[in-house]
């Protein structure tokens, strides 16, 4: 057992080396080109450690026939075996030859397929290396084919070496001052394809011209607020303006020197509206009874095919929500995927309204629709609920309101303007 | 002297601990079942065939008989060899 211990463990390791690394190396076999020769003679076995003792490497070896062997060694040392041979009378004849020089010896054979695998790859190459084909992306107004003759004018058009392009930022330079309504502009070439993007500038629309106004009032409202900008005030604030009544006036100057201009300015008023709301005084909504189903489904392509359960027993009214997933893998969609419909039950409640609940909801909804109708910016200065009536279950409200809203209304000055009047 | 020599070889073997194939000069034999044999510290190939491998050792033979043998590889003092080994026989120099 001591004299186990006294082997280092690395015993099957340095085994490796010696078989691995130091006994055969392939790729200097392959690289220097080796043969297999045999040998005939009967003196073989005194060959053999001769040539092993001048460092030849031998491989390989078998016996054939009675005084026949045959064996491996590097093409190099072949001719080192001469006075080996000469030495025992063994006589030698190549049999396979392997390895790097060889295969060039039989390349050259072949050298006009070869010479023609090499054309078709530098051809390829050489194809390649041209600018085959243009594409126009992101053109709006402009014309794809006035960016293309542009485009030809730096220098890209087809058939055209793509190392003989200049630099990709001086292309643009050029190409932005041929096409000024370009804001941007990219070449990029992919292959053989040279893509175009074109990014055009947005051109601002300017405001029409504004001809000689008047701000006239939109509505019969009592004046509460009025900020000319331009021209000349033609009501007061608390006056009552009838429709059609110019409040701000675009003809300036006095008697003798008139000059028309574009009236600017903010008007607002007090309109009175007068709301008629009916609100049943019992209403239905439908309530979750708390019963859900789920339907599971695969979806292969555009198809959805039910899964579980086998027997779907529909509820009378349901909501459905459905959930899908899809699995993608690296950015690629797959057309497969599973879907879930959850069906949850409703059932419709009746809900009976107090008389004060039905007022409140009436004035809500009597409210949402002044304000709809007097504009985005308008407000409720007040309301007074006038009149209740209750009647065939239902609540018959009719409400005052008086909202501020912008009564200002455009009206073009023609020919003769007519002489601003005053409010009745 | 011989003597003396091969009496200190042994003392040292026992004493120091030393692997036998280091200090003795006999081969030291690696096997993979019946597959492959590795053999270091050979002297020389005596006789070779399918059936035999002879190799001199510095004191006596070694004689590996099987079916198919290969020497797959040999150096001046190794050599692997395969096939399917059938025994391994010493013979001590008389």
């Amino acid at each position: 057992m001591s004299q186990w211990s006294a082997i280092p463990g690395g015993d099957e390791g340095e085994y490796a080396r010696k078989v691995g690394t130091s006994m055969r190396n392939g790729l200097q076999e392959w690289m220097n080109g080796h043969i297999t020769i045999t040998v005939r003679g009967k003196r073989f076995e005194r060959f053999l450690n001769m040539a092993v003792r001048q460092g030849i490497q031998v491989w390989n070896i078998r016996r054939v026939g009675t005084e026949v062997s045959s064996c491996d060694i590097l093409l190099q040392d072949y001719f080192r075996l001469r006075p080996l041979l000469k030495e025992t009378g063994c006589r030698v004849h190549v049999q396979k030859r392997e390895g790097f020089p060889f295969w060039l010896f039989r390349l050259r054979k072949k050298a006009g397929f070869i010479t023609g695998v090499a054309l078709f790859f530098f051809g390829l190459y050489m194809l390649s290396s041209f600018v085959w084909q243009i594409e126009v992306v992101g053109t709006k107004k402009l014309h794809p084919e006035m960016v293309a003759k542009a485009a030809e004018q730096v220098g890209i058009k087809e058939g055209v070496w793509k190392a003989k392009l200049k630099e990709p930022q001086e292309i643009r330079r050029e190409m932005m001052k041929l096409i000024p309504q370009a804001s941007w502009i990219w070449v990029n070439i992919q292959g053989t394809k040279a893509i175009i993007q074109v990014v055009e500038k947005e051109e601002q629309e300017l405001p029409d011209p504004i001809g000689p106004r008047h701000l006239v009032a939109k509505k019969r409202a009592v004046i509460s607020t009025i900020l000319p900008e331009a021209g000349k005030k033609a009501v007061t604030v608390n006056q009552v303006v009838n429709k059609g009544q110019i409040l701000i006036s675009g003809i300036i100057g006095n008697d003798q020197r008139q000059k028309a201009v574009a009236a600017k300015g903010t008007v607002k008023g007090e309109v009175w509206y007068i709301s008629n709301v009916s609100v049943p005084l019992t209403r239905s909504q439908y309530r979750y009874t708390g019963e859900k189903q789920e339907h599971q489904y695969l979806l292969v392509g555009p198809y959805a095919l039910q899964i579980w359960p086998w027997q779907i027993e529909p509820f009378a009214k349901a909501e459905s929500s459905e959930e899908r997933y899809s699995p993608s893998i690296a950015g690629f969609s797959i057309p497969i995927g599973w879907k879930t419909v959850t069906h949850a039950e409703v059932e419709p409640v009746a809900q009976e309204l107090s008389q004060e609940e039905a007022i409140a909801l009436a004035q809500q909804i009597a409210r949402e629709d002044i304000l709809q109708k007097a504009g985005a910016d308008a407000a409720i200065r007040d309301e007074k609920v006038l009149h209740v009536k209750r009647e065939n279950g239902k609540v018959y409200l009719s409400i005052h309101f008086s909202v501020i809203e912008d009564i200002a209304e455009e009206q073009p000055i023609v020919a003769s303007p007519p002489s601003p009047d005053p409010a009745p | 002297m011989r003597r003396w020599s091969r009496r200190l070889r042994n003392l040292a073997v026992g004493v120091l601990d030393l692997p036998q194939d280091v200090v003795l000069e006999v081969p030291r034999i690696t096997m993979i079942g019946h597959l492959q044999m590795y053999i270091e510290n050979h002297r020389g190939v005596l006789h070779f065939s399918e059936k035999e491998l002879r190799l001199l050792l510095t004191n006596g033979q070694l004689i590996v008989t099987g079916e198919q043998l290969v020497i797959r590889a040999i150096l001046p003092e190794e050599v692997l060899l395969e096939g399917r080994i059938g025994g391994v026989k010493f013979l001590e120099k008389t």
